[in-house]
């Protein structure tokens, strides 16, 4: 296999936006490329989940690459639920590393907000088994809600530790200009006061209303590239150094522990063996908390620390932006948004605007590796994925 | 004989007891005041609703051109038993919510305006309206229509409003909802909050002056755009918004 | 007559699916494409639930109890929960019904209530 490097970067703010879909999508990528250096790419992948239902226009990936007059470049979109994003940065390593092409733009988009809250939910419950969860009227607060209720259970997670990781993530997002909340909130004001449950209502018990990323529209866009044609770039060479995917079964109720998450544990695993290295390298990460509770399970599913620990971590702020082992200094989903299919290439977008030494106010100290967990469906198809700074 | 039109214009409102102010704690810490706004406080209100006019989402423009509306008609006494609570937070206004009595027995609910968002201010103002009807005014109900999903969304399922579809609301002559004393009683735990007295400083800071809201919803570089969009087939209305935008982010 | 969920038992090694996969999630056997249809028991324990308060728009309730609940056999099912005050635990006996409505039908599943 070749190696594969990321030259370029793009991404528009989360929020919500006005202007069609595609061009969200055309945005991102106009950024990547213009940071890049390039106008041609040999290869677009489109990540995005809800064109076809949400925006009515399928074949997202032809109206891309044509609004940016890249035919006639192959062009592909990627629809895996939430893990869309990571699993076409998956699929355009593949490509690069195999040696079809050399220059790969990988696109990942969302307009969410151009239906009402009500149908977005339900939208997104929709990859949820069909049958044993939809029906019921199951949605992914509702997964997060009895993942949450067990963890505290079992583990001693409470409220408190919710809180805290809404509060630094929302206040992560106050340093990021792309972000689509830029609204400090205090643990008084969404725990302690005598106001503070009014302010954050229950969404599905045992979560509350700031426990929830917002519903966002946005695209990011990467330009990943050969050796050869990173090296000409005169970018940083940030490499991708491993990819790791794993699925677990569909119907939560399935799986033998619920409070484990097993495809984002097998995801790392393989992403670490990829590249040769152990949790411990790692000096930036990007986590998907759609749900406050996912970045504590899923900090200690990657390997950060030992299971049922990891709100330990985060109390003594080990997760912090000047802690030992930084999560989400981009706000994460809870702060900067969570469009869909955007997500999981906006969070590599992060891991190397850290690895530039961009990031500003937020910047990791001297980060050179990150990792990105992109979390599909409740934890049924999982994508980590691991970068290095080489030059 | 000279007739005094001006007489008969002008109704006459009755004497409904004040809207004692409280305070409370929003999620991002800061404190938040609500309070009844007074008719010579108008005109400093009327200019910062103006500029929500011209935003064309979230139903800000309906809401903010009636409002403004709503405004003037007490200000020029052209609206009978009118009353505006305004929310503030250090001074600034977060948000304003309005309505009027149609008897002794029942309000009507008229408009929630909200400046800062993100913080539910817009929901403890109204939660502040419904209170101020219900315990304060005594009556029995509250006729309430949301003009957008998200209000319908908060007040007809969080309050779970009975529906009085043979009265026809004041906005847009729809159906109504009402809110009973019932109703409220129910939802009172978990909706309605704040404390009284609000100390002597805040009230002072809140009477002082209505500062500009810091960060309200803003109006687009190319006022009217997404409505004239309604009739422009290849979107370039909001096309050159959006290329207006990027030229003043990339100035600032 | 009283209604069922059904569970699929692999005919080769005797594992119990719920839901229906098309393959032994054990034995991966795919030479047999029919399953044993068994009705799932109704008594069970609560393992977690939910209130849920923002739901989508074809439920028109403030709020809706969930829950993920071990059946007496070890299968675990999703379901409805209607219970007030529901713990950790707790033994439930389920009902087969109405638990959504698209457009003109209705869906059937699971509700369970304390036992
Ligand atoms: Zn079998």
């Amino acid at each position: 296999m070749r190696d594969v490097y990321i030259i370029g970067i793009g991404i528009t703010t989360f929020t919500r936006l006005e202007y069609p879909l595609s061009e969200i999508a055309a945005y991102a990528s106009m950024g990547a490329l213009k940071d890049a250096g390039v106008t041609d790419v040999d290869y677009v992948l489109v990540a995005n989940m809800g064109s076809a239902r949400i925006n009515n226009q399928s074949a997202l990936a032809s109206a891309v690459v044509d609004t940016l007059s890249l035919t006639p470049a192959g062009a592909v979109r990627i629809e895996n639920g939430p893990a869309s994003g990571a699993s076409a940065i998956k699929e355009g390593f593949m490509a690069v590393a195999s040696g079809m092409h050399d220059t790969v733009l990988v696109v990942g988009a969302e307009r969410m907000r151009e239906v009402n809250n009500l149908e977005a939910t339900d939208f997104v419950a929709t990859l949820t088994h069909p049958m044993a969860e939809y029906i019921y009227g199951v949605t992914l607060p509702g997964h997060a809600a009895m993942f949450t209720r067990l963890y505290m259970e079992k583990y001693g997670v409470t409220e408190r530790h919710l809180a805290m990781v809404g509060v630094k993530n929302q206040n992560n997002a106050m340093l990021n200009k792309d972000a689509h909340l830029h609204q400090k909130i205090t643990m008084d004001g969404i725990l302690d006061s005598p106001e503070a449950f009014t302010n954050n209502p229950w969404v599905a018990e045992p979560i509350r209303f700031f426990d929830c990323c917002p519903v966002s529209d946005g695209g990011a866009a990467l330009i990943l590239a050969s050796k050869e044609v990173a090296e000409a770039s005169g970018k940083p060479m940030i490499r991708i150094t491993g990819i790791g995917q794993a699925t677990d079964t569909l119907a939560v109720h399935e799986r033998p522990e619920p409070t484990d998450l097993m495809a984002v544990r097998i995801a790392a695993q393989r992403a670490y063996e990829m590249a040769g290295i152990t949790a411990a390298d790692i000096d930036v990460a990007e986590l998907h908390d759609a749900f406050t509770i996912l970045e504590i399970a899923e900090s200690e599913e990657v390997g950060f620390f030992e299971k049922g620990t990891g709100h330990l971590a985060l109390e003594r702020g080990e997760t912090a932006i000047d802690g030992k082992m930084p999560i989400n200094p981009s706000g994460g989903l809870k702060g900067k948004g969570h469009p869909v299919g955007a997500t999981g290439v906006a969070q590599v977008h992060e891991i190397v605007v850290q690895l530039r030494g961009d990031a500003g106010e937020r910047q990791v100290k001297d980060a050179r590796t990150g990792l990105a967990c992109n979390f599909g469906g409740f934890g049924n198809n999982v994508v980590v994925s691991t970068y290095a700074r080489e030059d | 004989m000279a007739v005094d039109l001006e007489k008969i214009l002008r109704p006459v409102d009755h004497p409904y007891p004040p809207y004692p102010a409280k305070y409370m704690t929003l999620a991002s810490g800061e404190t938040l005041v609500i309070r009844q706004a007074t008719r010579d406080e108008v005109p400093t209100l009327l200019k910062h609703v103006a500029p929500l006019v011209f935003v064309e989402r979230d139903y800000y423009d309906l809401v903010a051109a009636r409002v403004y509306a709503e405004l003037l008609g007490w200000y020029h006494h052209r609206m009978q038993d009118e009353y505006v609570l305004v929310a503030q937070i250090d001074g600034e206004l977060a948000a304003i919510v309005n309505g009027r009595s149609v008897s002794p027995k029942r309000g009507m609910s008229l408009h929630t305006l909200a400046m800062r968002r993100g913080l539910r201010v817009g929901a403890h103002a109204f939660a502040a309206k419904m209170e101020y009807h219900i315990d304060i005014l005594g009556q029995d109900e509250v006729l309430v229509v949301a003009e957008s999903p998200i209000g319908f969304r908060r007040w007809m399922i969080e309050y779970q409003l009975e529906e009085v579809f043979d009265t026809a609301h004041e906005l847009g002559g729809v159906p109504s909802y009402s809110l009973t004393r019932e109703l409220f009683d129910r939802a009172r735990n978990s909706l309605v909050v704040g404390r009284r007295p609000v100390p002597e400083d805040l009230l002072a800071k809140a009477h002082e002056a209505i500062l500009p809201p810091s960060d309200p919803p803003t109006p687009p570089a190319d006022l009217l755009a997404a409505t004239r969009a309604k009739y422009d087939a290849t979107g370039s209305a909001l096309i050159l918004q959006r290329w207006a935008q990027d030229r003043s982010a990339e100035d600032a | 007559m009283e209604r069922e969920v059904n569970a699929y038992k692999c005919r080769k090694c005797g594992t119990l699916h719920y839901p229906f996969r098309m393959v032994c999630k054990n034995c991966r056997a795919n030479d047999y494409f029919e399953f044993d249809i068994e009705p799932l028991p109704k008594r069970g324990k609560l393992l977690t639930f939910t209130f849920i308060h923002n739901l989508p728009a074809q439920f028109e309730v403030a709020r809706l109890g969930l829950g993920i609940v071990e059946l007496e056999n070890g299968i675990r099912v999703t379901g409805q929960v209607d219970i007030e005050d529901p713990t950790l635990g707790m033994d439930v006996v389920g009902n087969v019904e109405v638990v959504r409505h698209d457009t003109y039908d209705d869906r059937y599943g699971f509700v369970f209530r304390a036992a």
